[in-house]
């Protein structure tokens, strides 16, 4: 069972706890009249009257810590509170695992607050244990259950991987976890985008030193996975990062991206011939699409001489009928293929 | 076209103004950073021009005076504190290792006491400058807070902005925090938060605002920092943000956001490809996320807030709708500094130290 915060209704302010009377509550300062101030209940101004009071006398002791959990509990964003307790629980040599824990439910309850993973980032640093690095890539996959495009929460594991990025027993779980949130969630950018980081900015893993290979593992998944679902940008753009990483021409796909460029054909298909290397577009699938025609726009802008008039008028229908919230760029890159501004 | 939709200004200025006479306990998470709240109410009078109209120069005074008691000086030198939330009854002559002075709140302050006409007399310039100093770290990054805190682009920005202002780089390792800039940079196009993150937009105008603020070194120039590959990918990613809805999302796939209007706005002016936003989408959709009783809030039906509000009228005054009414007109604005062009001047004036 996760430890939670102590909702009981008993406390009594600290003003007439006999067990705070030792200390001298300091209030808060307000020489001049104060620009949008903040209208405080009494639970918190005495309560953060006792804090000012602990910081000043440099108080670090258990109760130090019930003070702090229920001042972040009222404001999560009270960093001063967040950084005293830090350094309390250093001075008290307490427990970082069980902080951890203690914070879990609290983190999912305010996912948007800086304050919560800063914390976090904090006590696995001073931990340096691979053991409690390995607790919070669990915990992140549980908290993105909660929110699976919560930037703080990627941001962590992110973090909490490129801190630990010789430790190879923390990777071999990830590419298998996002492929799970790209099944559930084919649109999920934070998804590819961890991907891309997984497999081209981390380092070459055991089992993936023959990069020709990786190369083609990752062109496969996302072209099914574009198959699936022709519109959805975030895969075009993990291709576009793929080959533009490895420095692979983007005219080595011009067949794969074809039949994403023209409208279905009526009928069924040929399924005789199953290209694995080029899976055709899903049935149904809205087509022609906006970021296949990008595609080979770019590589017939690529190509240049006479491929270049075919550029142009794919932009010109996407400038004028299919993407017309962006004709304006569309003209851009006509201007500049035209008139080789760059 | 008769049926463009109006910019309602004399709401948004209330919004603003009732939220700089107090806010309510449910608000409390304001407190640790209440100065940036305080300078999107005051933008957004400034780029309305409602301040000198709608405010008096009493109330003006007040606000200098609290904005000034906020500055504070110690071991790592002089910035603002967000708000007095820690400061002890009776004032502290140094601030301690629990009321330090914040980076993002001091540009905020600066540009706040700008906007105020303040002359800024009171500013302890070389106390700033020695706290930008002790918010970088070894990585180039620099945190919020002198003793620690979270570091990524958005001090990053807060630090190459404060410099620009006082006209003074010395207190910045400039070629070590161009490289962390750059290794931001994520395959999409955009940067991330900090090294590995998925680009968003918010982080993106702080990163292409900065590499464009910082003078050149024998490493590095403005021009030469972003390749023009770079530049096209990047500007493709921005204009994709633009969505069907008129708004832009601040990552790929997800919903507008009037808040990236401005930063993916903004981003592409910098790169100068301000042309390419749809501007007069961009209004139509703006208008529909105008609060009834005034203020902008994030997407349609939401509630509004001085965050969204500003920087919907800052994305508007970059980008104003080719169409509709003299309702829309607001004042020629700053991208890198995010501020009008006059207050601009007034720091230009006013904040180096050569001017004082």
């Amino acid at each position: 069972m996760s430890a939670t915060f102590d909702d009981s209704d008993e406390s009594k302010p600290y003003a007439t706890d006999p067990e705070w009377a030792d200390v001298i509550p300091v209030q808060q300062y307000e020489g001049v009249e104060p620009i949008a101030p903040i209208f405080y209940t009494e639970e918190y101004k005495d309560a953060t009257d006792y804090f000012r009071g602990v910081v000043k006398t440099g108080e670090m002791s258990p109760r130090v810590l019930k003070l702090t959990e229920e001042i972040i509990h009222m404001n999560p964003a009270h960093y001063s509170a967040w950084q005293y307790r830090y350094r309390t629980l250093l001075a008290l040599n307490s427990s970082l695992e069980a902080e951890l824990e203690l914070m879990d439910s609290f983190a999912i309850q305010f996912l948007k607050t800086y304050q919560v993973w800063h914390h976090r980032r904090l006590l696995l640093t001073a931990l340096r244990s691979v053991d409690a690095a390995a607790r919070e890539l669990a915990f992140v996959a549980r908290a993105l259950r909660t929110d699976a495009k919560n930037y703080h929460t990627w941001s962590y594991r992110q973090w909490i991987l490129a801190h630990f990025n010789d430790e190879d027993r923390l990777w071999p779980g990830e590419l298998p976890w996002v492929e799970e949130l790209l099944e559930e969630d084919v649109r999920n950018n934070s998804a590819w985008h961890h991907r891309f980081f997984v497999v081209w900015q981390s380092g070459v893993r055991r089992g993936e030193v023959d990069r020709e290979d990786v190369l083609r593992r990752e062109l496969a998944f996302t072209k099914e996975k574009i198959s699936l679902a022709p519109n959805n940008p975030s895969a075009w753009n993990y291709l576009r990062g793929v080959l533009d990483h490895t420095h692979t021409p983007y005219a080595s796909l011009t067949s794969f991206v074809q039949p994403y460029t023209v409208a279905a054909a009526p009928g069924p298909t040929d399924d005789s011939v199953v290209d694995l290397e080029n899976p055709r577009p899903s049935a149904g699938a809205e087509l022609p699409c906006v970021p296949a025609l990008e595609f080979l726009a770019d590589i017939y802008e690529a190509e240049g001489g006479e491929a270049t008039p075919k550029a142009v008028q794919i932009w010109k229908s996407l400038a004028d009928e299919r993407d017309t919230i962006r004709k304006k760029y569309w003209e851009h890159r006509i201007k500049d293929a035209l008139h080789g501004s760059q | 076209m008769s049926s463009f939709p109006r910019l309602a200004r004399t709401g948004h200025t209330s919004h603003c103004k009732i939220c700089l006479s107090g806010l309510p306990f449910s608000q409390v998470e304001v407190d640790s950073s209440r100065i940036a709240l305080i300078l999107y109410c005051f933008g957004t009078l400034d780029l309305l021009g409602t301040l000198s109209t709608k405010t008096s120069e009493t109330d003006r005074q007040k606000w200098r005076d609290w904005l000034w008691e906020q500055q504070t000086s110690g071991k790592h030198g002089t910035g603002f504190k967000p708000s007095a939330y820690m400061t002890p009854q009776g004032g502290n002559d140094e601030y301690g290792d629990y009321d330090a002075p914040h980076l993002i709140m001091t540009y905020a302050a600066l540009l706040s006491l700008a906007i105020l006409r303040d002359d800024c007399s009171k500013l302890n310039r070389t106390g700033i400058v020695q706290l930008i100093r002790a918010c970088q770290h070894e990585d180039g990054s620099f945190s919020a807070l002198p003793d620690g805190g979270e570091a990524d682009l958005r001090s990053v920005y807060c630090a190459f902005a404060l410099s620009s202002m006082l006209d003074d780089w010395s207190g910045i390792d400039i070629d070590r925090a161009v490289a962390y800039i750059q290794r931001c940079s994520s395959y999409e196009g955009g940067y991330g938060q900090i090294p590995y993150n998925e680009a968003l937009g918010g982080t993106t105008y702080c990163a292409l605002a900065a590499l464009h603020l910082a003078p050149g070194t024998t490493l590095s120039s403005p021009e030469t920092r972003i390749t023009p590959a770079e530049r096209a990918r990047t500007i493709r990613w921005l204009t994709q943000n633009q969505t069907s809805c008129g708004g832009f999302c601040g990552r790929t796939g997800k919903l507008a956001d009037a808040c990236y209007c401005f930063w993916c706005g903004a981003s592409l002016s910098i790169l100068g490809a301000g042309e390419l936003v749809d501007s007069t989408a961009l209004a139509l959709w703006m208008a529909q996320c105008q609060y009834k009783f005034g203020g902008i809030a994030k997407a349609p039906s939401e509630r509004p807030d001085p965050y969204h509000t500003y920087l919907s009228l800052a994305a508007l005054a970059l980008h104003p709708p080719s169409e509709g009414a003299s309702s829309w007109e607001l004042f020629p604005f700053n991208m890198f500094w995010n501020t009008t062009e006059e207050t601009a001047q007034w720091v230009r004036d006013h904040v180096p130290a050569h001017k004082a």
